[in-house]
C-alpha cells in the first residue's frame, strides 16, 4: 500500500482520495481534540471519531449508511500515547481512504488494527516521551533556569516543540505513506535492540534526576575529638547524596515490589518526613 | 489589576489542561504549557516578575519532574498544580518554597479530586456522542466533543485558578504567619524529598530489569561524585548506549557461535 504522498489516489469508484490538507487536517484534529472528552470508561475514544468528521463530509455526504459505519467504528475504545501513536493514526488514514475509494480493505481492519496495537504503543511512548524525553529536556531547561533566566523555560519550549510536534507529525505522515508496512521499524531483532539501547538512556537521566532533584540531608551532629560536627559532612565526604538514594531506592521499592500507588507513597514519604524531622534526624 | 491577573491565571490554567482542546495540540498545550517550569515563565510575565516565576518554576518543576499520565490514570494534576497553585505563591509571596507546598497541596488534593469527577462525569458526554456517531450526524459530534464538553472543562479549570488567585492571600498570609517553625521546616524538607516520588515511578517505567539498576546508579553517581549535569551526562549515556546496542548483538551473534560450535566440536570439550 505504499504510495507517494504527493500524488492524489484516485479509486475504482471514481472518487478522489486524501489531499495533503485532509491529511493535515486529521492529524491536527486528533491533536487537538483526542482527549476532550476522555472518561475513564472511554478514554481516547471518541477523540479519533471526531478527528473523522471532515473526512466523514467529503467521502460520504451522498452515503448515510457509509457515514455511519466509519463514525461508528471508530466510537469502539481506544486508548494510546498520544504523540507515537499517532503512527496509528496514519496507518488508520490510508485503510480508511482505501475503504471510501471502494477498495479492496475490509471495513473490520482498521478497528482490529487499533485493537492490536494500542497497547504496544502506548507502552513504547510512555517510556520514550514521559519516561526519556521530557524529563531530560526538563532537567536540562532546570539547570539554564537555576538563576531564574528565561532562557531555561524557553529552551524547553523550542526544543520540545520541535521533537514533539515533529515525532506527532512525521509518525502521522510515515504510517499513512506505509500501511501497515510501518510496523517494520517496531519488529525484528535489530529494531528491539534500537529500543533497548534507547531505554539505557532513560534510566542513566533518571539516575541523574535522583541525585539532582531529591535533597535529603541530615541535621545531626556528631562527636569528632572535642568538637561536636555536622554528620552530613562526613557522609558528603564518602558519598555525596547517599540518603537521596536510599529515598529513591525505598520509594522505588514500595512503587514496584510492594505496588502501593502513588498516593499511598506519598503519604508514607509523608509520614517518615514527619517523624524524622520530629527526632531532629531530618 | 488582580482580577484581571486572576482571570488570565483561570485561561492558562484551562488551556495548559490534558482535556483542554487547544489549538496548539497537547504537544503544545498540556506537554508545554501544563510544565511547571513554562507555567513559571508564563506566571511571571502575568505577575510582572520573570525571574521569581522562573525560580518558583524550577523549583514546582522539580517535584513533577516525573508527572505521568498513562491509562487515564495520574499521580497528581499537574495543570491545577502549575496554576491554581503556584499562581497563588506568583499573588502573593512570590516565594519558591511556598510555590512548592501550594503547588504539591492543590495538585494532590483538589485538583485530583476535579480531575477524577470530570472523568467519572464525562461518561454522559460519551454516551451522547455514540448516539451522535450512530445517527452519523457530524453536528451533534462536533457539539458534544467541543462545544459542552470545553464548557464544563473551562469552567472547572478556570474557576478553582481564579478563586484560588483572587482570594486565597489571606489563606496564604495565615499559612505563613501562624504555622510554628517545626513545620516550616517540615515543608522544605518534603520539598526535597518528595521528587523521590517522581522519579520512582519514572523507573517504574523505564526499569524493565533488576540488573538494569546498574545504569540508574551510574547516572546517580555521575552526578552526586563527578558533579556532571544532565548535557554532559545525555552524550556519556548515548555512548553507553551504544555500547549496550553493540554488545547486544555480539552476544547473540556469540550464541549463534557457540551452539554451532558445541556442534562441530563436542567431542573437543577436553580441557
Amino acid at each position: 500500500m505504499a504510495k507517494d504522498s504527493q500524488s492524489v489516489r484516485v479509486g475504482a469508484n471514481g472518487k478522489q482520495g486524501l489531499t495533503n490538507s485532509d491529511l493535515n487536517k486529521l492529524w491536527y484534529r486528533w491533536q487537538v481534540g483526542w482527549f476532550a472528552t476522555s472518561s475513564y470508561e472511554k478514554l481516547e475514544t471518541h477523540g479519533f471519531a471526531w478527528s473523522y468528521i471532515p473526512f466523514a463530509e467529503k467521502f460520504y455526504a451522498d452515503d448515510p449508511e457509509g457515514k455511519k459505519e466509519l463514525l461508528l467504528r471508530h466510537s469502539q475504545f481506544y486508548n494510546t500515547e498520544p504523540q507515537v501513536g499517532t503512527i496509528i493514526n496514519g496507518i488508520v488514514a490510508s485503510m480508511e481512504e482505501d475503504i471510501a475509494l471502494g477498495g479492496e480493505t475490509p471495513n473490520e481492519l482498521p478497528v482490529s488494527i487499533k485493537t492490536t496495537l494500542m497497547g504496544p504503543l502506548a507502552s513504547l511512548g510512555d517510556s520514550v516521551i514521559q519516561g526519556i524525553i521530557v524529563p531530560t529536556l526538563l532537567s536540562i531547561g532546570m539547570s539554564i533556569a537555576a538563576d531564574g533566566s528565561a532562557a531555561g523555560p524557553l529552551f524547553y519550549i523550542v526544543s520540545w516543540l520541535i521533537i514533539g510536534m515533529g515525532l506527532s507529525y512525521g509518525l502521522f505522515r510515515y504510517g499513512y505513506k506505509m500501511g501497515l508496512n510501518a510496523l517494520d521499524i517496531f519488529v525484528g531483532e535489530n529494531s528491539r535492540r534500537i529500543m533497548d539501547a534507547i531505554n539505557v538512556v532513560g534510566i542513566i537521566i533518571t539516575g541523574t534526576l535522583a541525585a539532582s532533584m531529591i535533597s535529603v540531608k541530615t541535621i545531626v551532629q556528631i562527636p569528632m575529638g572535642s568538637e561536636m560536627s555536622a554528620l552530613q559532612d562526613t557522609l558528603n565526604g564518602v558519598f555525596p547524596g547517599l540518603l537521596a538514594l536510599i529515598t529513591v531506592l525505598f520509594t522505588y521499592w514500595m512503587l514496584n515490589k510492594k505496588q502501593y500507588t502513588a498516593t499511598k507513597t506519598m503519604l508514607i514519604l509523608v509520614v517518615a518526613v514527619i517523624v524524622l524531622c520530629a527526632v531532629t534526624f531530618l | 489589576m488582580l482580577a484581571l491577573q486572576a482571570a488570565l491565571v483561570g485561561i492558562f490554567s484551562y488551556l495548559a489542561a490534558i482535556e483542554a482542546a487547544n489549538p496548539l495540540g497537547t504537544t503544545g498545550s498540556f506537554y508545554c504549557l501544563g510544565r511547571p517550569l513554562v507555567a513559571g515563565l508564563v506566571l511571571g510575565l502575568i505577575f510582572g516578575d520573570v525571574t521569581q516565576g522562573v525560580l518558583c518554576g524550577v523549583a514546582v518543576q522539580a517535584v513533577f519532574i516525573a508527572n505521568l499520565s498513562t491509562g487515564g490514570a495520574t499521580n497528581a494534576e499537574i495543570s491545577y498544580a502549575s496554576y491554581a497553585g503556584m499562581g497563588l505563591a506568583m499573588a502573593t509571596t512570590k516565594d519558591p518554597a511556598i510555590a512548592v507546598t501550594l503547588s504539591v497541596l492543590v495538585g494532590n488534593s483538589f485538583g485530583l479530586i476535579f480531575y477524577n469527577l470530570r472523568m467519572a462525569f464525562y461518561s454522559v458526554i460519551n454516551n451522547k456522542e455514540y448516539d451522535a456517531a450512530a445517527a452519523g450526524d457530524t453536528k451533534a459530534l462536533n457539539f458534544w466533543h467541543i462545544v459542552v464538553s470545553q464548557i464544563c472543562t473551562f469552567l472547572i479549570r478556570f474557576l478553582p485558578a481564579f478563586i484560588a488567585v483572587y482570594f486565597g492571600q489571606g489563606f496564604v498570609d495565615v499559612l505563613i504567619s501562624s504555622v510554628p517553625e517545626l513545620v516550616t521546616h517540615m515543608i522544605q524538607v518534603l520539598g526535597g524529598v518528595l521528587p523521590a516520588l517522581g522519579v520512582g515511578m519514572l523507573m517504574n517505567i523505564v526499569v524493565k530489569e533488576k540488573t538494569q539498576l546498574v545504569f540508574f546508579f551510574l547516572g546517580f553517581v555521575l552526578f552526586a561524585f563527578a558533579g556532571l549535569g544532565t548535557i554532559p551526562v545525555v552524550f556519556i549515556a548515548a555512548v553507553v548506549a551504544y555500547l549496550v546496542y553493540l554488545a547486544s548483538g555480539k552476544s547473540a551473534a556469540g550464541e549463534v557461535l557457540t551452539s554451532s560450535a558445541d556442534a562441530a566440536y563436542e567431542d573437543a570439550d577436553l580441557f
